[in-house]
């Protein structure tokens, strides 16, 4: 037999092989913790600095110069840096036609004075009389009806997809999964308001896709937790264990997936923001990442746990304590297979994965522990017991 | 059933591979966004006296026109006293301005005997361009919502509506106006209430105000002064709806401070008033009430009968419409809220506003990350990652095609945030066949072997898979459906890759893998970092 059965003795080997056995609902508190304060964090932010709301939502100044061979678009950049204005939410754009030929700069509004000194650089820098440079206001590109049937679309949606969980999977999986998702969104919203970032309308974007990434990650993990349901129906598992059971199988899983979504978006950060200079990628990459890091996190460490406590007073109470250390490495190894863990022992010819099947004597506990061979031999099928 | 794999596998790449073929062979490539792209601008001048919050209004209602009519993503500001009008993606000048000349009031006049019009028909010239599909039956009735007694009334005979001028009958349309022409010169449209240049000997008129106007179909109507614009209508209230015999009609609601003035239209043209008098006689002999002409830029849109005398609430127009007819006098009423005139000054094109750079720069980095992320899973995966590879490489080849098709059809800007949308997508992609291996992995761990766990594992990660996927497709369809602007772009592109992966994934990854599984290929080859035995 392959040395795939032995229990790593590395941490990481254990890892890599799947024979991890991390108590997560143990620990469920610290997730649940983390995320409160986060939440906290979140609120105390958004009530005191708020949100720094970009040029497509204010509205802001503008300014036409006449555009020629010595001021473009990167000189326009050049004397809003020299004057102290942020280029990241700024938009500068040549607009020409047969007739003009124009550099339109528009920022977010400033002061009266610092507008007037703006206008008197540009006309310098420009080569051009003052009176040539266009001062005026602009609006908001965003109007209040986007935002409307946004949040409508999105109110529609979230019910949606908790109609969709429930009958899917079950309601107290649709509330954990929404929970999830709204921590996710709170961090990267937190993440803006602390940081100062400006919220302009791919930031909006960014939101979304991060809601989209939660809501799946969390999918993921959920069904691996109704397999593993189905699985030990026969045997009254207790929901943490299975919990346990399932958040240790998908581990790799979830690692593997957020190292493979989470390097293109550093190189976006690093290589298409840092090296090639592309700012307006920063902050994309930013609230990308920060909200699919806590995406990763919070359908292990949030909905889970959650899951978890909805469901520990539901049915009829477990007999035992829930499986820890070896005990629980070994349910993770055995029913790593596709099929159902009967109730009857197990036969013979299975050889132990189990190395610490000595925790109780009770047969289903036996019948846990070892279910991979007698899945893989065919045990004849259990008869169904009668309820209690 | 491994013939049916093969042929799953081939048949995919070459599907996909003829569809970026026949993209790149026809070059149609993804529109890209004002912000990656730039695109042409309009700069729309109000008239006299627009307050800031008229501008504001116009400024929605330009954008929700130009969605309606398929221009995606506008970006449409007030600048200074002007609007402005980003319209990505569109190169051309006149069809620019053929899409943001939206605007314009629409005028109620009561249709009037044409003996008090001139003889002439008034000065609308007849070498327009033409503003495609404006093609509009003039005939119909107005019934109150609700009051089917009405609703059997016969359409009105063309030729008993008004005066029909044979020469006049080719060609009267609605134009763009010339882009070439002075800034500075007004619209073409007719001014309100302007008197007819040429006054008629016989008979006097005794309407001042009474004019001949054009309607779609190439007549003429004599039309007596304006007496309420469109904004007696509820904002964007018109809709179309089928009537049971198949019909349709345009319903729109009034505005409760509208309502006095298009009644007071209404009960003139019931009562057969001089303002408003009979046009023709009814099948039973009776004179027919007047009609109401909806008039927008100086063309007859619809000149509807009025079947009752007050209208409450809200005022339905049957008649023989086609449903692209019905859907444009639809679009009329709800234009007719615009608070004032705006006209379009000039075109301009647009630099990309977020850098010409960060297209490139995004492409190169997410290119990047995308050969890490490979090189990863090749470490981890060693043999199996062939099959990640192919799969991406088709996945990306069907992103693309299917990207350029719908942004061909539907006019949808892919903009920075699109893209980096689309490299997070490549994690969302990857992880179909991560879980698929890992499940794998634990199956060959417990003694399964490779061909047999191949399919069982297959089973359990597209159940899986499935399910997540079927999430973000719901949410790309709700969003797309009910939302606007650069949200409803973030939708497309999420259904699309979406939709792609679970594509891929069942008629590439399935079949790839099963083969694999199946043959001598994986025998003594690391994987998992597993040795597989020989099944």
């Amino acid at each position: 037999m392959s040395r795939g059965n032995q229990i790593a003795s590395s941490g990481l080997g254990r890892l890599f092989r799947g024979q991890t056995a991390v108590d997560f609902y143990g620990r469920r508190r610290i997730g649940f913790v983390i995320a409160i304060v986060v939440l906290l964090a979140t609120v105390g932010s958004l009530f005191t600095r708020g949100l720094d709301l970009g040029l497509d939502f204010e509205g802001g100044d503008a300014w036409d110069i006449p555009a020629s061979e010595i001021f473009g678009v990167d000189e326009a950049k050049a004397v809003l840096e020299d004057n102290g204005v942020s280029t990241n939410g700024a938009r500068i754009q040549r607009r020409s036609s047969d007739t003009t030929d124009l550099i339109t700069v528009q920022i977010e509004e400033v002061p009266q004075d610092n507008a007037v000194q703006i206008t008197n650089a540009f006309a310098e820098a420009a080569g051009v009389e003052t009176d040539d440079v266009n001062f005026s206001f602009t609006s908001s590109t965003w109007g209040g009806e986007i935002t409307d049937k946004a949040v409508r679309a999105l109110i529609i949606f979230l019910i949606v997809v908790s109609i969709f969980i429930s009958i899917r999977f079950e309601w107290r999986m649709a509330l954990a999964a929404l929970a999830a998702m709204a921590h996710d969104v709170l961090v990267v919203v937190g993440a803006y308001s602390l940081f100062g970032f400006e919220v302009t309308p791919g930031t909006v974007i960014a939101f979304l896709t991060i809601l989209g990434y939660s809501l799946y990650d969390t999918i993921v993990v959920f069904d691996r937790v109704r397999e593993n349901e189905g699985k030990y129906a026969g045997v009254r598992m207790p929901y943490e264990d299975i919990v346990n059971i399932s958040m240790n199988q998908v581990l790799m899983r979830s690692i593997n997936t957020s190292i493979s979504s989470i390097i293109p978006v550093i190189s976006l950060l690093l290589i298409g923001s840092g090296l090639l200079g592309a700012v307006t990628l920063r902050e994309f990459g930013l609230a990308l990442l920060i909200g699919m890091i806590s995406g990763i996190y919070s359908s292990i460490f949030v909905a889970t746990p959650l899951l978890a406590g909805l469901k520990s007073n539901v049915g009829r109470k477990a007999r035992r304590e829930r499986l820890t250390g070896d005990n629980l490495r070994a349910a993770v190894i055995g029913s790593g297979v596709t099929g159902r863990v009967g109730a009857t022992v197990g036969s013979a010819d299975g050889e132990s994965n189990a190395k610490g099947a000595s925790h109780d004597d009770d047969v289903k506990t036996a019948a846990v522990l070892e279910p991979a061979g007698r899945l893989l031999t065919h045990p004849p099928r259990p008869r169904k017991k009668k309820r209690r | 059933m491994k013939r049916r794999l093969w042929f799953s596998l081939i048949a995919t790449v070459v599907a996909v591979i003829a569809a970026l073929a026949g993209n790149i062979a026809t070059s149609n490539a993804p529109i890209l966004g004002l912000d990656l792209q730039g695109g042409l601008s309009v700069i729309l001048a109000p008239e006299e006296g627009a307050t800031g919050d008229d501008l504001l209004v116009v400024r929605d209602l330009v954008r929700s026109s130009l969605e309606r009519s398929g221009v995606a993503e506008p970006d449409v500001r007030v600048q200074g006293s002007n609007i402005v009008v980003d319209l990505p993606g569109v190169k051309d000048k006149e069809e620019a301005l053929r899409s943001v000349s939206v605007s314009g009031i629409v005028e109620l006049r009561a249709v009037v005997n044409f003996t008090e019009c001139s003889a002439s028909i008034p000065a609308v010239s007849t070498d327009e361009t033409i503003a495609d599909g404006r093609v509009l039956g003039s005939d119909g009735t107005i019934t109150v919502d609700g009051d089917p007694a009405d609703e059997v009334t016969p359409p009105v005979e063309e030729e008993s509506i008004g005066f029909l001028n044979d020469e006049a009958k080719t060609s009267f349309r609605r134009s763009a106006p010339d882009p070439d022409a002075d800034p500075d010169a007004p619209a073409d449209s007719d001014p309100v209430g302007e008197a007819p240049i040429d006054l008629a000997p016989t008979p006097t008129p005794t309407i001042a105000g009474a004019e001949f106007l054009p309607t779609l179909d190439g007549g003429a109507l004599c039309a007596g002064p304006s007496q309420a614009s469109g904004e007696v209508f509820e904002r964007d209230s018109a809709s179309v709806q089928l009537g049971q015999f198949g019909q349709f009609s345009v319903s729109v609601d009034l505005r409760a401070d509208g309502e006095d003035a298009w009644n007071g239209l209404a009960t003139q043209c019931f009562n057969r008033l001089a303002s408003c008098p009979s046009t023709g006689v009814d099948t039973d002999g009776s004179g027919r009430p007047g009609q109401i002409a909806i008039v927008l830029d100086g063309i007859v849109q619809s000149a509807p009968v009025v079947n009752v005398p007050v209208f409450d609430g809200s005022v339905s127009i049957t008649g023989s419409f086609t449903q692209e007819e019905a859907d444009q006098l639809s679009d009329v009423l709800n234009r007719g809220a615009f608070p004032v005139q705006v006209t379009p000054q000039e075109t301009r094109t647009v630099s990309a506003s977020a850098g010409g750079d960060s297209l490139r720069a995004a492409i190169i980095a997410g290119l990047i990350g995308l050969a890490l992320v490979l090189a990863f899973l090749v470490a981890y995966y060693r043999w199996l990652a062939l099959v990640i590879i192919g799969g991406l490489t088709v996945w990306a080849m069907a992103v693309y095609s299917a990207a350029a098709f719908v942004s061909g059809a539907t006019n949808y800007a892919l903009s920075l945030a699109g893209v980096t949308g689309i490299i997070v997508a490549i994690g969302v992609t990857v992880d179909s066949y991560v879980v698929f291996f890992e499940r794998m992995k634990d199956e060959i761990r417990n003694g399964r072997t490779l061909r047999n766990a191949a399919p069982r594992s297959f089973n359990s990660t597209w159940r899986t898979i499935w399910s997540a996927d079927l999430v973000s497709i719901i949410g790309a369809l709700i969003l797309f459906s009910l939302s606007v602007g650069s949200v409803r772009g973030f939708a497309l592109y999420l259904g699309i890759t979406t939709m792609c992966d679970l594509f891929v994934c069942f008629f590439f990854t399935r079949p790839a893998v099963l083969l694999i599984a199946r043959s001598k290929f994986m025998v003594g080859k690391r994987a998992f970092g597993l040795e597989v035995a020989s099944s």
